[in-house]
């Protein structure tokens, strides 16, 4: 099977690219739909590194995880937002305080902050620094892309994102966690982003407005 | 021998490039469920003009007619140097990418300096927003073409293209994902295409090029339309050659050469489909938003530099 | 299934509550159920004090510091829940606000406290933490203001992306025990990892990574500055009963999430490095939050400011350390929950009299409302570490052991937050005790409070009192258990 090996061993090689590209098409895209199926490209990436790294290591746990992963995060949580966004009935426009070349710029930058960062604990700790890296930009862009984007539903994607930068840091580091942590890990985050959305309804139900940055009575 | 091939190649650019520009327009129009016009009707519309009077505007001076000459003789001199059927090129071993790159902006030099010389002010308008537009895609374009380079370790095109050939599919890295992106990008802003400047438009506040050759006619149309024509194709090529080059002839056989001549039509094939479907899909960009666009683009440039430094 | 059922039973009686439609009978199920709950954790406990370690199964286990938070959530969640059964009156009816959904919320909330209480495995208390926060969102929201709605959804955000960092320190635990020879599937054991931690020295670096990202992420849950930015908002809008809960039993329960990473991190490379982090945390949140309630308008804002103070005085005891600084720490946390709770309930009374919470138009309140003015003094002492409370004996121990370890500056500090707390405190509660009261008739018709009531308050005042005068010796021994785990 030498054939399905080196594909195996190409995908965890070269995903790593695809990923980079959703990165910088997130902080580019202007409209919260696209990101939303942004999101759900970067966790299928996602899950096709897990299916791999089942394959290279004879892990069945690994494709329990991936299955998870597909389900989860790939097709119940983007069903879940677009659906949020669509009865949500608010203007479809992202509402960034950065343009979105200025959100390249600063997303192009956190990458490259990311692999700064990285390199000298990868060598210590004989680790995979671009993987690592990747997971780092995940985590700083998801943070961006929070403070920067001012609907409530791009607060979620931000969130979103960096919990996707923290797995991808778990998976690389360690090959994953004990099965059932992991089930416990992704059944957190359905709920959470489920109450998310009934927030953002109540959000704007009583305001009038899923504008975040508008949310500043309570201060001091 | 090599001089005949590399001859021949130019001509097939040159001479499909009208070619190009027509199943573009048939596949948009069948798209938008019409049955659009011949795939040759480009042709058919040169031949129109080449037979025309060319008239000239009573205020303009002599580089009115220069300049449509000097354009197209800048277009050619850049099809020259593309790799397209064969990995070398007439002008391969003259220059680099950098000449490349700036006879494509002496090429739009000219023709902005004819557009603001035929006195109307739509010519004014055009000029002024061509001159930003293509400000802000040297850098894209350049550094883009940099980072390829930097790779392969040459600043040639036709050596960059060698290169290429001899790696395969799976060994994507960041650099070549990043620098595609972002000359794609790029391609669009060149040759005018929707999200930046809509060739069909008929509404001249939105226009760009079209606004510049608004006072144009008979064989300097023609001959300016020939060069956009020649552009496209010479940009789409260029876009082939660097990332997808496989089905270049390396050799000088006629099989490989028929080979190539394949893989050309249908790499070229795949790029017109694309072209016309996000042609038909979105929307032709405010004027204000196009710089936002292009510094994407930058930053994606910038970024795949930046990785051929990281990928050691 | 000593511990199985404390767990279940809140979960099952989430949904058993949500089964009733009419308010009396929600209310009576609810009561059933708590009692039935507090008599399990008492039991849970009692098997504790003979067993010393309950294990059942892979991932459930208590020990002598589980022992000691376990009675502090029983107290606390009988008092609060005592409490909760005349406050209900006064919530507005709403589509989601009947008693019902709050008892099934609070169930829900207590079973994911209790859950990370009685968790084996880091990646269970991980969980646990993360559920709780998701459990107590909806509770912020209660009211469905326009405040309550900013506040949970602030609540909801800070603290799941500090929870995001949370797991990735616990991770790097994980990878951490792995690389130093423990089993892949009992590296996320806490009681594993204690004894192999003496092994883990040689991840030194990624020990003190894990660290600082487990301190950060479960330091947002305590509230430590400067990640406490959703503490004022998320218990100045929950209601009363629930304000208290998340200030008297949540924060514990975060801080006791940061007791069990840390006793691993100190036993692997010594306790330098966690505890200066934890100092430095805990020395922030004093200062910030002593001069932010300088200048705070609303009564239940000043109360969560106070909050963070005290849980700054905690990290403050377990970065020093030590017998009496740890010892310091786990009774002031247990001080604090008490105190705390008697001063949101008061809250609710002054809400119900007045129409607001803001200090500046609460005039009089000794004339208008005289026993809940009382209990707002005692509290006020008690928060302000004033003997005879129990809040003195804990602060004078952390104190004791900042100067025994020669930590003078840290002392002052210390010392000079208390002062200016208290000064706050006075300067606010004095405004809204004296002076006239606006002759509204709302004080003519105020309810009269519940038996309940009554006895959830003096409850609290009487266990401070307690711990104030004499801590009980089984109380003591219990401690000792408690730090005996972590040592």
């Amino acid at each position: 099977m030498g054939l399905v090996e080196f594909a195996a061993a190409k995908t965890l090689a070269s995903s790593a690219v695809f990923l980079f590209i959703t990165v910088l098409l997130i902080a580019a895209a202007t409209r919260t739909s696209t990101c939303i199926v942004l999101f759900a490209a970067q966790c299928a990436v996602i899950t096709m590194q897990v299916v791999a790294m089942a394959y290279l290591h004879r892990s069945g746990e690994a494709l329990v995880v991936a299955a998870m992963v597909l389900l989860v995060k790939v097709l119940a949580i983007p069903y879940a937002l677009l659906r949020i966004r669509n009865r949500l009935n608010v203007p479809a426009d992202i509402s960034a305080s950065t343009t979105a070349a200025q959100s390249v710029y600063i997303a192009a930058a956190l990458i490259l902050l990311a692999f700064a960062v990285v390199q000298p604990y990868a060598r210590a700790f004989a680790l995979d620094s671009e993987m690592l890296a990747v997971a780092t930009a995940l985590v700083l862009t998801g943070a961006f892309l929070m403070v920067s984007r001012k609907k409530a539903l791009m607060q979620v994607i931000g969130l979103l994102v960096l919990e996707n930068g923290i797995f991808l840091a778990a998976l690389t580091t360690t090959f994953g966690m004990p099965l059932v942590i992991e089930m416990g890990i992704f059944f957190d985050l359905l709920m959470c982003v489920l109450l998310m959305g009934v927030f953002v309804f109540r959000i704007r139900d009583t305001f009038e407005h899923v504008d975040v940055s508008r949310l500043r009575r309570l201060r001091g | 021998m090599t001089f005949a091939i590399d001859l021949l190649q130019l001509l097939v650019i040159v001479g499909a490039a009208p070619l190009l520009s027509g199943v573009v327009g048939r596949i948009k129009a069948r798209i938008q469920n019409r049955r659009g016009a011949s795939i040759f009707r480009p042709y058919a519309e040169l031949r129109k003009l080449f037979g025309k009077e060319d008239l000239v505007p009573p205020t303009a001076s002599p580089l009115f007619r220069l300049c449509p000459v000097v354009l197209f003789a800048a277009t050619l001199a850049a099809a020259a140097f593309i790799p397209a059927l064969h990995a070398s090129a007439l002008l391969g071993n003259t220059g680099d990418f950098i000449l490349l790159v700036y006879l494509l902006a002496l090429a739009r030099f000219f023709l902005i300096l004819g557009a603001m010389d035929g006195g109307s002010s739509f010519g004014g308008m055009g000029a002024s927003r061509e001159a930003l537009v293509s400000t802000l895609a040297e850098a894209p374009l350049l550094l883009g073409l940099v980072a390829v380079s930097i790779v392969a370790h040459s600043t040639s095109v036709t050596s960059i293209v060698r290169w290429a050939i001899g790696r395969h599919l799976f060994q994507l890295s960041p650099v070549h994902a990043l620098a595609f992106v972002a000359l794609a990008l790029v391609a669009i802003a060149e040759t005018g295409r929707v999200p930046v400047d809509n060739p069909t438009t008929h509404l001249e506040l939105t226009m760009i090029h079209e606004a510049m050759v608004l006072e144009y006619s008979g064989p300097s149309l023609a001959l300016i339309e020939w060069a956009n024509a020649i552009k496209l194709n010479l940009m789409l090529a260029l876009l082939i050659a660097l990332f997808a080059p496989w089905g270049i002839a390396s050799s000088a056989s006629i099989s490989a050469l028929a080979v190539a001549a394949v893989a050309y039509v249908l790499k070229m094939a795949v790029l017109a489909i694309s072209l016309a479907v996000l042609e038909s899909s979105v929307a032709k960009l405010r004027m204000y938003r196009v710089p936002d666009l292009l510094g994407v683009a930058c930053a994606l440039s910038i970024l795949a530099v930046a990785f051929t430094a990281l990928r050691r | 299934m000593t511990l199985w059922f404390p767990l279940l039973l809140p979960l099952l009686g989430a949904f058993l509550v949500l089964g009733f439609k009419n308010p009396r009978a929600a209310v009576r199920v609810a009561l059933g159920i708590g009692i039935a709950e507090v008599l399990l954790l008492g039991n849970c406990a009692w098997k504790l004090r003979s067993a010393g370690v309950l294990q059942q199964g892979r991932y459930l286990r208590a020990d002598g510091l589980t022992l000691f938070f376990l009675i502090n959530l029983g107290l606390i969640f009988a008092v609060v829940l005592a409490y909760s059964v005349g406050y209900l009156r006064h919530i507005p009816k709403g589509r989601f606000s009947s008693p019902r959904w709050f008892y099934a919320l609070v169930f829900l909330f207590l079973f994911t406290m209790v859950a990370a209480y009685l968790s084996a495995n880091l990646g269970m208390l991980w969980i646990a933490i993360e559920a709780t926060t998701l459990a107590s969102a909806l509770l912020v929201g209660f009211y469905n203001t326009k405040g309550a709605v900013e506040a949970g959804w602030k609540y909801l955000i800070v603290c799941t992306v500090g929870i995001a960092f949370a797991l990735f320190g616990t991770i790097a635990f994980y990878l951490a025990a792995v690389r130093g020879g423990v089993p892949a599937e009992m590296a996320l054991d806490w009681a594993t990892l204690m004894t192999a931690a003496p092994g883990m020295t040689a991840a030194r670096e990624l020990l003190k990574l894990a660290f600082v990202f487990a301190a950060v992420g479960y330091g947002t849950k305590i509230g430590l500055v400067p990640m406490h930015s959703w503490l004022p908002d998320a218990h100045a809008e929950a209601p009363a009963p629930i304000s208290a809960l998340l200030s008297a039993v949540l924060l514990n329960c975060a801080m006791y999430a940061l007791l069990r990473l840390d006793a691993i991190t100190s036993h692997a490379i010594g306790g330098n490095f966690s505890h200066t982090l934890l100092l430095s945390f805990g020395g922030l949140s004093l200062l910030a939050s002593a001069f932010l309630m300088i200048v705070q308008r609303d009564l239940k804002r000043l109360l969560a400011y106070s909050s963070i103070e005290h849980m700054g005085i905690v990290a403050l005891g377990v970065g020093l350390g030590g017998p009496l600084g740890l010892f310091g720490a786990l009774l002031h946390a247990f001080n604090h929950s008490l105190a705390k709770t008697l001063l949101f309930f008061t809250t609710g009374s002054v809400r119900e009299t007045f129409g607001t919470l803001r200090m500046d138009r609460i005039r009089g309140m000794g004339r208008a409302l005289p026993s809940t003015s009382a209990v707002l003094v005692v509290g006020g002492l008690a928060v302000a570490g004033l003997p005879p409370f129990g809040l003195f004996v804990s602060e004078f121990a952390i104190l004791m052991s900042a100067f025994t370890q020669s930590h003078y500056l840290l002392a002052l500090l210390m010392l000079a937050a208390i002062s200016i707390a208290f000064g706050a405190l006075l300067y606010h509660f004095q405004r809204m005790l004296s002076g006239e009261p606006p002759g509204s008739p709302a004080s003519a018709n105020r309810p009269r409070p519940l038996a309940f009531e009554i006895a959830a308050v003096s409850i609290c005042g009487v266990c401070l009192l307690i711990l104030g005068l004499h801590v009980p010796a089984v109380f003591i021994s219990v401690l000792h258990g408690a730090m005996a785990v972590l040592q």
